[in-house]
């Protein structure tokens, strides 16, 4: 069986096993973006109010970073079901059946992106529903889903090299609240210039900082170039050094 | 026995990282059509010998074949020919036994409808029809083993690896993977089957090799170890008067007393030294009541080459289980999974 026969074959077992526990699988990536949006943009609007910020409307704001966040909250269960699978000795059962590791991995890593799928969509719809405006229009939002895919898969990429070098289940829901300092340290809640200057400065450094910006490029426009290929080269480059990571602990893990 | 070589195995070693040496040094020669009996106690080196032999773990040192293939140099050849079902029945709880099996299929070549009528044959020849589309998670220890057993045979595999394939087994579903072992045999399948039950590697292996703390301690047909180191015991029932007699008839040492006025005498040189010994009692007059002739058991081998009573050692589940075998209660029961 060929490597790309074995991916889709895998990804078919995470996707028959995700609708078999759809609430884990594809309700949870949804609730804490949604809850977040729906709070700051009924509890915070008048943030809107202060000198220099760019919309009246805090849930417009808010939107496209919302979306990219769902990458964040979404992701986390593949790891996991890797570890398990190890642990199981499922893991050796697929090894013997010549399952190449690659397979095994970017399988996985598909599954975490199928899975944020639906979540940008409701949250995409939720911010239409708020009032959010599509400037940059339909190629935008194109755009807008083949970032949170890869946004997904570098993020995702994360949980992998701290599930298979700890082989502990539990430790990529360790790794979960990492979410929060990142929305902080970004433009996610109000623009650079009203951000402290230490802040700014980290924000730099924040990947989410990249994703955010060209969410806003991809939705309330303009779309311009520089934010999208900025944001597409720093999930590209987390994603190789993610998988990278994720290879080196799995030879480890499988003893070499 | 001279048929080609299903497997090789030279000088394996295993060390593991803080130096614990799960093998130590392994060499042993698999004949196709052969089943051979790989019989330990848990933490003999068992499993790592599997799993080595099967590309699962590389060796440290070493170097082991599989149908001529190299372990280490062409494991993806080595994948292609072997059939394997480890010790713990690795099942994916969410996915149905049926799902199991068509999945095993797939991987291995097998086309879409292919995979499913293979599926399908298996879940009945295991006795898995029943359950065939309700989801592993609520499978019984026994079920679980049937299933990852089919697994392995997916494939019609040339070489098989059964690791422990009835520990846990309840008596019905024992015989019915001794009955499937029995059958691959037939059919002039190679099976590499590691057990630490003697009763299982005596009934089933052409040949055994009983592993101890990470060494070969010792190979041959099941019969051979015992000659070479068994003992037979004579046991004869006298008048208490005659004992004495019993005693001074055969050599110093080797009559223990019983009760109901039985004598155990031990042969030293087995089964062929037994006329003699009887010749002897004859001979010095004593009057034999009855008698009986006690073969050597595996498990005098077995005690022997690994030194200690498995009793007197620490504690453990599988001293329990072999124990029981000791006192004559067959093949006891494990702990259900």
């Amino acid at each position: 069986m060929t490597p790309f026969a074995q991916v889709r074959l895998l990804l078919f077992r995470s996707l028959r096993e995700g609708a078999r526990n759809p609430v884990l699988a594809y309700a949870l990536p949804i609730i804490i973006p949604f809850a977040v949006l729906v709070l700051v943009a009924k509890t915070l609007y008048r943030v809107t109010d202060l000198p220099g910020f760019p919309t009246d409307n805090y849930a417009e704001w808010m939107t496209p970073a919302i979306i990219m966040l769902t990458a964040m909250t979404g992701v986390g269960y593949a790891a996991t079901s890797l570890v398990i699978d190890i642990q199981s000795g499922f893991l050796d059962r697929l090894r013997l059946l010549d399952v190449r590791p690659t397979a095994l991995l970017l399988s996985r890593v598909l599954f975490d992106v199928v899975r944020v799928l639906p979540a940008g969509t409701v949250l995409l719809v939720l911010g239409l529903a708020l009032g959010t405006n599509l400037n940059a229009g339909l190629l935008g939002v194109v755009l807008l889903y083949g970032l949170l895919v890869l946004w997904a898969a570098a993020y995702g990429g994360l949980y992998f090299v701290v599930a298979l070098t700890t082989r502990n289940a539990q430790a990529p829901l360790a790794l979960a609240p990492l979410f929060l300092p990142l929305q902080f340290l970004s433009t996610q809640f109000v623009p650079k210039s009203l951000l402290p200057g230490w802040v700014q400065a980290i924000s730099a450094w924040n990947p989410f900082t990249y994703m955010i910006d060209a969410g806003r490029a991809m939705t309330t426009g303009p779309l311009t170039a520089a934010p999208v290929l900025k944001a597409v080269a720093v999930a590209l480059g987390l994603l190789i050094v993610t998988q990278a990571l994720s290879r080196r602990a799995y030879r480890r893990a499988m003893g070499g | 026995m001279s048929g080609p070589t299903a497997m090789e195995a030279q000088e394996l070693t295993r060390e593991f990282p803080g130096g614990v040496r799960a093998l130590d040094g392994v060499s042993f020669t698999v004949e196709e059509g052969e089943i051979f009996g790989y019989l330990g106690r848990n933490g003999a080196g068992k499993s790592t010998t599997v799993r080595i032999l099967t590309t699962l773990l590389r060796p440290t040192s070493g170097t082991a074949t599989v149908l001529g293939h190299d372990v280490r140099k062409d494991p993806g050849a080595v994948r292609k020919v072997f059939g394997c079902a480890l010790q713990e029945a690795a099942l994916d709880e969410l996915m149905t036994g049926r799902e199991h099996l068509v999945m095993a299929g797939r991987l291995v070549g097998l086309g879409k409808s292919q995979a499913g009528e293979r599926a399908a044959e298996l879940l009945e020849s295991f006795g898995l029809q029943a359950a065939a589309d309700r989801i592993a998670a609520g499978y019984s220890g026994g079920m679980r083993r049937r299933l990852d057993v089919a697994m392995a045979m997916v494939r019609r595999p040339q070489v098989l690896f059964l690791d422990e394939p009835t520990t846990g087994l309840d008596p019905q579903g024992r015989r019915a993977v001794w009955d499937l072992v029995r059958g691959l045999r037939d059919e002039g399948s190679t099976v590499f089957l590691t057990t630490q039950y003697l009763a299982e590697a005596d009934e089933l292996s052409g040949r055994v090799a009983v592993v101890h703390e990470g060494r070969i301690a010792a190979i041959g047909t099941p019969q051979e170890l015992k000659d070479r180191m068994g003992v037979t015991t004579i046991r004869v029932r006298v008048a208490p008067a005659e004992g004495q007699a019993v005693i001074d008839a055969v050599r110093p040492g080797a009559v223990t007393a019983g009760a109901g006025g039985w004598l155990a005498i031990d042969v030293a040189g087995g089964e062929a030294a037994v006329p003699e010994v009887v010749a002897r009692l004859v001979g010095a007059g004593v009057a034999v009541d009855r008698l009986r002739i006690e073969p050597p058991s595996l498990e005098d081998v077995f005690v022997g080459l690994t030194g200690t009573e498995i009793e007197a050692s620490a504690g453990g589940a599988d001293v329990g289980r072999i124990t029981a075998v000791r006192r004559g209660l067959g093949v006891p029961t494990g702990p259900g999974r």
